[in-house]
């Protein structure tokens, strides 16, 4: 008796696993919390390590490309993105003949990027073999097949990766500031570090034919004349600020500067020491309300992916095109001309952060976030936005995503560290791009 | 016989360590190391971290306590008084035989303020009996109390006056010194204040002008009952910015007046008072010290190398342990630096110690680097003093920090994690984030003099290997015994005193105490000269020293092996001047002025000879300036060892329009144009030569002028470099102008795209007209790739190569010189070049053949020039190098290395400096240095501490290292190859050839005495921040081996400025001495 119901279970298990290389099956339920959580850990590696917000947005959008270009081998609802903007990559096809999950292949695959492109290997290690270990305990065999397939999108994606101008910007002359000019670019204090990332419009972006597709207007033409409009926006950030010393600390104003800071290294001396207080940056916070909206919306995995990817592309393309900008304007920040013609003990709101003014990266990378987020979730989707939280700060709510970015945009204002035409302008940038995304990647409400 | 096995054995074990001990210890203890438990000097600077006062909160928070010494009873035993932060102040009576009793209750001395700093003991009445002052932090964070005044009562008691006397500032203090600065027979004061805000912007350096109470320095003038702020009148800043660390008194330029040595922290300037002698001060800082300490701490002023003029050492933290390097912040970035000095005016800072040797008063040349003593981590205060009795000074620094707050690690990646957890949890952050800094206890340092401006460190062995945080110092003779003992006032621990062990057998001491007129009884201000074999030895009374201390008011001498010295003056703080002769040594002498003293006549005492040069304002219609184009190497090479871009401009001196007057041709930097000046009647006239204007865009980096095409007409060849333009591009190419009928016409010339260094002609052909070597620098935009020399053959003005002399790729070449080195009457070649040896080039018959030498020594070599400086007749040849007075170091067994390879493969190669220390060579640079142009490292070292203290193996691949060529630098000294019949080898100049990069010589008879002497030039700016600026040659004049005059007795001074030519100029039958600078107007010298 007991030999046969042996055999009856080998024999059931066995047409199981069968009937499942048909259709492949999960092994172990990997869900979207599952994405949502490799994610955070790789945004928590890329604040510890200190990336610039241009180059943290390049490691959101290979990591989540990656995932989702698995995804898209296996639902056929889905398009591979890659394909369609015609990208030089081969996406290895997904063997239905062997036991494959690939929500598992997505996360190895999502990891793999993650760690290539941060500087804390050890970090995602420690936290992938945990998951591997478990992984593996289920089932052995779907773990192997699914970090094979993983590892050679991981494979084909890093030489893809390879080629998108990254490694030569590394070592391309640094910003030179030797100019008597005094509309240019200037370090800031207190730590009065070089331009950050001066050929980032070099890199190879996704959807836009060249870094400058969306250029904006040009800012009002420099000039300390009073009655010029330069000299007006010059006075409106130092005048908001002295209106925001008035109110005090509790004032909106500094409520919103606060929460759109998004500075990845604030320098900070207290006595004799130096720290720093780190924070996500722009693309981080963008990223952190993709997953609030996902989460609120209860998106399954694939559509979390999807929501992700479409997301990290605008952003990704919105600090080539701001960046691209910048560098060209080359405009010298309020801080360094209002210490140096109108108050020298003046300090903003927020630190400056190391690069030249025009126009606002968190404006830019907000319009175009906001605007696939609105395809992808709709109008007047309502959030509570809790990202900031595990840096100190509280949640706000928004009624949509547009509504979000708007206030992102000011933000910097209130900051004092853009003047207002970098932060119209630049919304109008964002907006631009991120219309442009959606229509380029064909964005599908979800 | 197992018995005799055992003790076989241990007596082999016992050899054994035994030989290990006298090893380690080749020179014995000087010091022994005094507990409390035997001498009873029971005081520790206990420091308690509060929520409202740790090192968050009051940036000084560890600079911890001060010593003054003084003999308060009149027992002839110099007593301890001791300042507490937190902890009370004490006073220890000295009871003989280093015991000590603690009267501070029954004196009254504890102090009632929060927070003591500095501390002084001085006879502030002239009652004879000595007063404390005590300094204390009043106002921030809630702490209390003022600066005291306790005047001794002379019963064992004191009562505080400080009120009645008018000191009793609620300042942030640091310390205080007494002297008398308007020479009227009183003691002065001098409060030196700090800052406490966070360096978050800085402010111009103009901010100083600005008074602040609190953090600003003041000088208060004794007015006999009470004192009076002159600081406004006297000149002495006391701004906002003020980070007062150090105090030195001395007359540095010894005119009788007592000038000030301020530090100052941070971004702030150090100042330099001098004193007018009308009471006030002349702040010159910039005009006489080409650079000085960044974070500058404590310091003391000593004559060093016994030249009658007191130098200054200040202290600051640049750790010599590569862990402790490459983890922590040290100087600026190259933008920084630069907006520093030019954006907002401050001075030239580096963060090392600075030795400031003091030039007859003139100006300061810093020999940190070369004499020894630049590296000794976070350290505070400074005592000279002869403490082996050797005749020469040697140093004691006290060194320690509880909270290192310049880790990288803890900066950027410690603090934040700790941060953000508290943060979440919604707790206050502070205690944790201060006890997760790394300690920056290092040991104290005692460095023994040996001559020559050398100090050898002895620490773990004159004194032992501790790990206690000592900041101020003191010494005295507390035993009495002739020698100097040194006490330190540590935090969390003991103060210590090291016994002098020395005159246990040596005696050859001189102590001597004055006995001055009130109320300066005790003669502060005093000098002593002895004078011993013809060697002189100055020391000055003052008693402020070192970092928040006062040391005993002793004057003490140690000589080398005698029991006699020939005569002493002393020069009282009136000037009045005593002879004492034929002193014996071993004794403790008292004086006091005897009889009618004359004045004393300061140049008499240190005469001057005659100058050789007097500079002259200008030369009529000479007007031109070298401006060297905005342009950084570092910016587009970052890992280039120095710059290429800032080594011009040419200068020929020569007779253009055949008038027989010397005319002058000035290179120029990119897109400005070459100079030419016709000399007129009197002077100059600047010309207009079309065929040079549109050639602006080159960098003119060497000319000569000469009658190439045989026409009876100059004509001027021009070489292009500036180490920016690379590639084919046209501004690289070399230039020559024909002049035919007064007009110059540019012609055809051998185009090839080197970075050119030198041109030099000689008719090697023997053919009758003159041909050229071309010597081509670094690649532009691929340091360390080698370029093409060139030998060029003339005919009648056409130029080609000469494909039959093919020198190839030489070196990068920076000098040569056509000379028969063998005197075989044909002319011979010699190049020099950077990382190469000079290559000597033997002429067979219009071939040129490359000739190994002796002196095959691969340097930095920067210039060449044929002198025999043994005088026996054959030529000798001197070459400039970078020089000794550098953080690099190489030599023959252990060369300089330069690692030449695609590091990243990403078709863009990269240069990695390293160098051998302690048997493994590491780079030179730090992670961010290195990650800027290798971003792939990051990932191999994700924070500093898994990158500090790697060797270069451990940072670079084994294939990569093999793969990369490998540059080398076998000598930084500058120096001579010896012709020994026809054998050339290397000998090095002496120490002070050897501050600086030379980079010019000039051989003439500048004394018109028959005989050629070498005028040697130098300086180089084009370094990162952490090794400095090389603007400490003055000019030198050569004579022979072992004869040369310092700038300071020639009448010239090229401090601050990067020679590049020296040129003799004839005018109207003068001779004048033509100083061409890069990035600067040139100078003129008449020849005296």
């Amino acid at each position: 008796m007991k030999r046969v119901l042996l055999l009856l279970l080998s024999i059931s298990i066995f047409t199981g696993c069968a009937d499942e290389k048909s259709t492949p099956k999960e092994t172990v339920a990997i869900s979207a919390a599952n994405y949502h959580d490799v994610l955070d850990k790789i945004t928590n590696v890329m604040v510890h390590d200190i990336f610039s917000p241009p180059v943290a947005s390049r490691i959101y959008s290979y990591a989540n490309l990656a995932a989702y270009e698995i995804v898209a081998q296996h639902n056929p609802e889905l398009e591979s993105l890659t394909k369609t903007i015609g990208a030089d990559i081969t996406i290895p096809a997904l063997d239905t003949t062997k036991a494959i999950d690939y929500k598992m292949a997505a996360l190895i695959a999502q990891l793999e990027i993650g760690k290539t492109l941060i500087f804390s290997e050890v970090e995602i290690t420690d936290y992938s073999d945990s998951l591997f270990v478990n992984w593996k305990e289920n089932d052995e065999d779907v773990f192997i097949n699914s970090k094979e397939y993983g590892m050679q999108v991981a494979d084909a994606f890093k030489q893809w990766i390879d080629k998108d101008n990254y490694k030569q910007t590394r070592t391309m002359p640094k910003f030179s500031v030797y100019t008597e000019n005094v509309s240019r670019w200037q370090p800031t204090p207190p730590a009065y570090m070089d331009g950050i990332e001066p050929h980032w419009m070099k890199i190879r972006p996704f959807t836009l034919d060249s870094s400058s597709q969306f250029k904006p207007e040009r800012h009002p033409e420099f000039s300390m004349e009073k009655d010029s409009q330069f000299y007006k926006e010059l006075m409106e950030v130092y005048e908001v600020r002295n209106q925001m010393e008035e109110t005090g600390n509790k004032s909106e104003e500094m409520a919103i500067a606060k929460f759109w800071d998004c500075n990845p290294y604030v320098s900070t001396q207290r006595g004799h020491l130096m720290f720093a207080t780190k924070k996500i940056t722009p693309g981080g916070h963008w990223i952190g309300i993709t997953k609030v909206a996902s989460q609120k919306a209860n998106l399954d995995f694939d559509k979390t992916v999807y929501a992700y990817t479409t997301t990290s592309m605008a952003i990704a393309d919105a600090f080539i095109s701001c960046w691209d900008e910048k560098y060209r304007s080359n405009l010298v920040r309020p801080e360094t001309l209002i210490n140096k013609f109108i108050n020298d003990q003046w300090k903003p709101v927020l630190q400056t952060p190391p690069f030249p003014e025009y126009t606002s990266g968190h404006s830019v990378v907000s319009g175009a976030s906001a605007e696939v987020l609105t395809k992808l979730f709709g109008d007047q989707f309502q959030f509570l936005d809790d990202t900031e939280v595990p840096y100190g700060l509280p949640e706000r709510e928004y009624t949509s995503f547009r509504d979000a970015a708007k206030e992102a945009a000011l933000s910097r204002l209130y900051g004092g560290i853009h003047y207002r035409a970098a932060i119209e302008n630049g919304l109008d940038q964002g907006i631009s791009l991120g219309k442009h995304v959606v229509t380029t990647l064909n964005v599908k409400t979800l | 016989m197992k018995r005799l096995c055992y003790i076989l054995i241990f007596a082999v074990l016992a050899a054994c360590s035994k030989n290990e001990k006298v090893q380690e210890n080749a020179t014995p203890p000087l010091f022994k190391e005094l507990d409390a438990e035997i001498t009873n000097l029971d005081f520790t600077n206990t420091l308690t971290a509060t929520d409202s006062l740790n090192i968050l909160d009051y940036l000084y928070y560890y600079n911890g306590g001060g010593i003054a010494i003084g003999d308060i009873n009149n027992d002839s035993l110099p007593d301890i008084f001791l300042t507490g932060n937190q902890v009370s102040n004490k006073l220890f009576l000295n009871k003989g035989n280093l015991q000590f009793e603690d009267i501070t209750e029954t004196a009254g001395v504890a102090g009632n303020s929060d927070w003591n700093t500095g501390t002084a003991i001085v006879d502030i009445n002239g009652d004879g009996l000595l007063d404390i002052y005590v300094c204390a932090v009043v106002g921030i964070n809630g702490l209390k109390g003022k600066n005291e005044l306790f005047i001794n009562n002379g019963d064992g008691t004191f009562t505080e006056k400080a009120a009645e006397y008018g000191l009793d500032f609620k300042n942030y203090s640091t310390n205080v010194a007494f002297f008398d600065y308007d020479n009227d027979g009183d003691l002065d004061m001098y409060l030196l204040n700090h800052a406490v805000h966070t360096v978050n912007t800085y402010g111009p350096a103009e901010i100083r002008e600005k008074r602040n109470e609190k953090s600003g320095d003041k000088l208060l003038r004794n007015d006999g009952d009470h004192f009076t702020d002159v600081s406004e009148e006297a000149g002495i800043y006391g701004g906002p910015n003020g980070y007062g660390l150090g105090i030195a008194t001395a007359d540095f330029n010894n005119d009788g007046f007592t000038d000030i040595y301020i530090s100052n922290d941070f971004h702030e300037d150090d100042f330099y008072y001098l004193n007018n002698g009308d009471g006030t001060f002349t702040e010159s800082l910039k005009s006489k010290f080409g650079h000085t300490s960044r974070f500058s701490m404590g310091s003391d002023a000593a004559d060093v190398n016994n030249d009658g003029f007191l130098d200054i050492l200040t202290l600051d933290m640049l750790p010599d342990d590569e862990k402790v390097i490459k983890a922590s912040m040290g100087d600026d970035s190259p933008d920084i630096h630069k907006m520093k000095s030019e954006r907002l005016h401050y001075h030239e800072q580096f963060s090392r110690n600075m030795l400031q040797i003091n030039q007859d008063g003139e100006y300061f040349q810093d020999l940190g680097l070369i004499s020894g003593l630049a590296a000794t981590d976070w350290s505070w205060s400074a005592l000279f003093a002869d403490y082996d009795l050797d005749g020469i000074q040697d140093v004691f620094i006290s060194t320690g920090i509880p909270k290192r707050p310049n880790d990288y690690d803890y900066i950027k990646y410690v603090s934040n994690n700790q941060i953000q957890k508290e943060l979440s949890k919604g707790n206050k952050i502070d205690k944790k984030a201060i006890e997760m800094m790394p300690s920056g206890a290092v040991e104290n340092r005692i460095f023994k003099g040996t001559g020559n401006l050398n100090f050898k460190d002895l620490s773990g062995s004159w004194i032992s290997k501790d790990s206690i945080m000592s900041t101020g110092s003191a010494y005295a003779d507390l035993d009495n015994d002739g020698d100097l003992d040194i006490i330190t006032n540590n935090i969390n621990a003991p103060a210590r005193i090291y016994e002098n062990l020395i005159t246990e057998n040596n005696k050859n001491f001189l102590k001597i105490k004055l006995n001055y007129k009130k109320p300066n009884i005790h003669g502060i201000g005093s000098k002593a000269i002895a004078y011993q074999n013809g060697q002189q030895q100055i020391k000055q009374l003052f008693t402020t020293r070192g970092f928040q201390s006062a040391s005993e008011a002793v004057l003490h001498f140690g000589f080398p092996e005698t029991t006699k010295i020939d005569s002493l003056l002393i020069i009282w703080p009136d000037n009045s001047v005593q002879k004492l002769s034929n002193l014996n040594l071993g004794q403790t002498i008292y004086l006091e002025p005897e009889g009618a003293l004359k004045k004393v006549n300061y140049a008499e005492l240190f005469p001057k000879n005659k100058l050789w040069f007097t500079k002259i304002d200008s030369l009529p219609g000479l007007d031109y300036e070298h401006k060297e184009n905005r342009y950084q190497d570092f910016d587009r090479q970052k890992l280039i060892p120095y710059q290429i871009s800032d080594r011009g401009p040419a200068v020929v001196v020569k007779d253009i329009n055949g008038d027989g007057k010397e005319d002058i041709f000035f290179g120029s930097a990119k897109f400005d144009k070459s100079a030419v000046y016709f000399q007129t009647k009197n002077g100059f006239e600047k010309q207009t030569i079309t065929a040079l204007e549109s050639d602006a865009p080159s960098e003119d980096i060497s000319a000569i002028i000469e009658d190439f095409d045989h026409n009876g007409e100059n004509d001027l060849l021009v070489v292009s470099g500036g180490g920016e333009y690379y590639g084919e591009n046209k501004a690289l190419l070399d230039r020559l102008y024909l002049q035919q009928d007064k007009n110059f016409s540019k012609v055809k010339f051998p185009e090839y795209f080197e970075n050119g260094s030198v041109v030099k002609a000689a008719d090697y052909d023997n053919d009758g007209d003159l041909d050229l070597f071309i010597g081509s620098a670094a690649v532009s935009n691929d340091f360390g790739n080698i370029p093409k020399s060139f030998l060029l053959k003339n005919n009648q003005g056409n130029f080609s190569i000469d494909n039959e002399n093919n020198l190839g790729k030489i070196g990068m070449v920076t000098d040569a010189i056509w000379t028969d080195f063998n005197s075989d009457g044909q002319i011979d070649l010699i190049v020099v070049g950077e990382w190469m040896a000079p290559q000597f080039y033997e002429n067979q018959n219009g071939k040129l053949i490359a000739y190994k030498i002796e002196g095959d020594v691969k340097g930095l070599w920067q210039s060449i020039a044929e002198f025999d400086i043994d005088g026996d007749g054959d030529k000798d040849y001197l070459l400039g190098n970078w020089g000794l007075n550098t953080k690099l170091k190489a030599n023959k067994e252990n060369p300089l290395k330069m690692y030449y390879l695609d590091f990243d493969n990403n078709g863009r190669t990269e240069t990695i400096l390293a160098q051998k220390k302690n048997g493994n060579y590491y780079p030179v640079n730090g992670l961010d240095m290195l990650v800027g142009q290798l971003s792939y490292l990051r990932k191999k070292f994700p924070d500093y501490k898994s990158f500090a203290g790697k060797t270069i193996k451990e940072i670079f691949d084994k294939e990569q290292l093999a793969k990369a060529k490998v540059l080398e630098v076998e000598t930084l000294a500058s120096g001579y190859l010896l012709n020994d019949n026809g054998n050339f080898s290397f000998k090095a100049f002496k120490t002070p050839l050897q501050i600086a990069p030379i980079t010019s010589f000039l051989e003439y008879d500048f004394n018109k005495d028959g005989k050629t002497e070498v005028l040697l030039g130098g300086n180089y700016f084009g370094t990162i921040p952490y090794h400095g600026k090389f603007d400490q040659l003055a000019g030198i004049m050569l004579q022979s081996v072992d004869t040369f005059i310092e700038a300071k007795d020639l009448g010239i001074n090229f401090t601050q400025k990067a020679v590049i030519n020296l040129n003799i100029l004839h005018l109207e039958n003068k001779e004048y001495l033509l100083v061409t600078y890069n990035n600067r107007k040139p100078e003129v010298y008449k020849l005296n």
